[in-house]
């Protein structure tokens, strides 16, 4: 029998996943405000440190850029809940053969877009102001991308959970600044109080920050510290993509 | 293989939640639509019909009972049913930040379209559902009935062998309406089937070669709309707008329906004469027309609640 001339197989896991995260691109791109608004705490915040405490303002610069990562989250977490409470967009596409997997992946990476501006623009003040190695950037770069994608799994999950789009501003944003500004991810964790360092060490953005404040000599972890760090954000980041991936097939059907 | 594009057997539907009152939506529905049919379920708000079609269209689990899609059991296999459908969603509406044109490639793309086949239907689709003039501004700049047209063109560019269209052309405009009723039936042609929901009789009669009239999640009665029309009793209703306190007199012609101060009887051509002459004699006035399907959907509906 012939299908609608499609050429996904029905078991082909991530089918779909680039057209998607076209049509996600498209979509934050003529956004334009959104670049703006994916710019405002971190820009603040680097004003507040400047004023307050210049010498802490390459700490902050690296926060910055991790806090960005982190906050695609909330708006992967916006984004989705908004589709599909509000435009259904969920039953339009999963309803037919682009995979569930291929929804969250796509959605996921095309809201990168309206951050990429603001995280060159980080990232090249961080080089001129921190100032970042090769070896440092790279492996802020990983940090960001383990950041990134924990968030958007949370996001993405937490999304599925919520029937109406004003609850969710309140518990994403306080979610977010939680996680990414009280925590030390702006500030040096030798600032945050010594008992309560492990919990934040297991916190995503707060782990990168930390290890990456490491990496640039602001923060002195011990080898339990490093290790609790490492291996909490790679078991996270993996984790909650997998449970992601898991959830968002779950959820194609409700219940 | 049965040749039946969807067969479903004893399906129901229990919602329970929290804090909220059980609610049977589906109570042991069983239909059959045949490949290449137009069918409409008909109903009132809260009938079960997006129910039906949200469970068909392999987005909400049953309680129990089957529905298959070309053969595939949707419980056991819906990934395998999905590439053979697509769904308009009830109150859905396209990406505001697309425009028409971006909205139908891009749905078209993430469905596996080739880029040429996808360019295509894309332009074919917008042409057929009047889009043309609006294809480049972004959807948020549209009319309510506009985005309505966007979503159901993209749904059609696909040519999907089975099509689920809830409510397709609520807030649209005479004229949009029959460019969906037109393309639904060339898709139709084209070998697709289609289960739709609508409030618009006309456009059930219209569009549909079977109709499921549902109620309370239990179908009712089906049939063509000819069927359900004769099911009234009569092919044509007599108005007697003064005519309630009179219904008595008039109930050996057929079926009586008051409605405040009015009487609607429904008779064969055969009484109409003596049903007139009755009004003449009883210095009232009538007005004859043809039984339309919205009599047997009252009829039918009607009937069930007051059985109730």
């Amino acid at each position: 029998m012939r299908t609608d001339g499609t050429a996904f197989a029905a078991s082909r896991p991530f089918a779909g996943t680039a057209a998607f995260l076209w049509t996600e691109i498209l979509v934050q791109s003529n956004e334009r405000m959104a670049m703006v608004t994916s710019m405002v705490v971190p820009g603040v915040i680097l004003v507040f440190v400047e004023i307050l405490d210049p010498s802490l303002i390459g700490v902050a610069l690296i926060g910055a850029i991790l806090f960005s990562t982190f906050t695609m989250g909330q708006r992967v977490l916006n984004e989705a809940a908004y589709l599909r409470i509000d435009h259904k967009a969920n039953e339009l596409y999963l309803a037919g053969p682009l995979t569930p997997e291929a929804y969250f992946v796509g959605m996921s990476v095309g809201i990168m877009v309206v951050y990429v501006a603001p995280t060159v623009f980080l990232s090249v003040l961080a080089v001129l102001i921190v100032p970042l190695t090769l070896s440092t950037g790279l492996l802020l770069l990983a940090l960001a991308a383990a950041v990134w994608l924990s968030a958007a799994s949370i996001g993405y999950i937490f999304s599925t959970f919520f029937r109406d789009n004003r609850a969710i501003w309140a518990y994403s944003s306080l979610f977010f600044n939680i996680f990414g500004v009280l925590a030390p991810v702006f500030y040096p964790l030798g600032l945050f109080p010594e008992p309560l360092r492990p919990i934040v060490l297991l916190m995503p953005p707060s782990a990168a920050a930390a290890l990456a404040q490491s990496a640039i000599g602001v923060t002195t972890l011990a080898p339990w510290q490093a290790v609790l760090a490492v291996a909490g954000l790679g078991v996270e980041t993996i984790g909650l993509f997998v449970l992601a991936i898991r959830w968002a097939r779950r959820t194609v059907r409700g219940e | 293989m049965s040749g039946e594009a969807l067969r479903s057997v004893d399906l129901r539907k229990t919602y329970q939640s929290r804090g909220a009152p059980t609610v049977e939506a589906l109570k042991g529905v069983s239909m059959e639509v045949h490949r290449g049919e137009r069918v409409a379920l008909l109903g009132r708000n809260g009938a079960g019909k997006t129910t039906f079609l949200r469970i068909a269209s392999t987005l909400l689990r049953p309680t129990s009972g089957s529905v298959e899609i070309f053969d595939i059991d949707i419980a056991a296999a819906p990934q395998k049913a999905r590439p053979y459908i697509a769904v308009v969603p009830q109150e859905g509406k396209p990406f505001f930040h697309l425009t028409p044109r971006e909205q139908i490639y891009t749905y078209l793309r993430a469905r596996g379209f080739a880029r040429e086949t996808a360019k295509a239907r894309t332009e074919e689709a917008l042409d057929r559902m009047g889009l043309t003039g609006f294809a480049n501004q972004l959807s948020v700049t549209l009319s309510g009935g506009q985005r309505q047209r966007t979503m159901v063109a993209t749904v059609i560019a696909t040519e999907a062998p089975l099509l689920f269209l809830d409510e397709p052309t609520i807030g649209m405009d005479p004229f949009a309406r029959r460019e969906v009723w037109a393309s639904l039936r060339a898709l139709t042609q084209k070998g697709s089937t289609i289960l739709l929901t609508t409030h618009y009789l006309d456009e059930a009669e219209v569009l549909s070669q079977r109709l499921y009239i549902v109620e309370r999640g239990v179908v009712l009665s089906s049939g063509t709309a000819e069927e359900l029309k004769r099911s009234v009793g009569g092919t044509l209703k007599v108005l007697i707008p003064d005519g309630a306190s009179q219904a008595e007199r008039f109930r050996s012609f057929g079926t009586c329906v008051t409605d405040g101060l009015s009487l609607t009887v429904v008779v064969s051509p055969n009484a109409l004469g003596e049903v007139m002459g009755l009004v003449t004699r009883s210095g009232m006035t009538a007005t004859v027309g043809p039984v339309t399907l919205e009599e047997a959907f009252l009829r039918a509906v009607g009937r069930s609640i007051n059985e109730d």
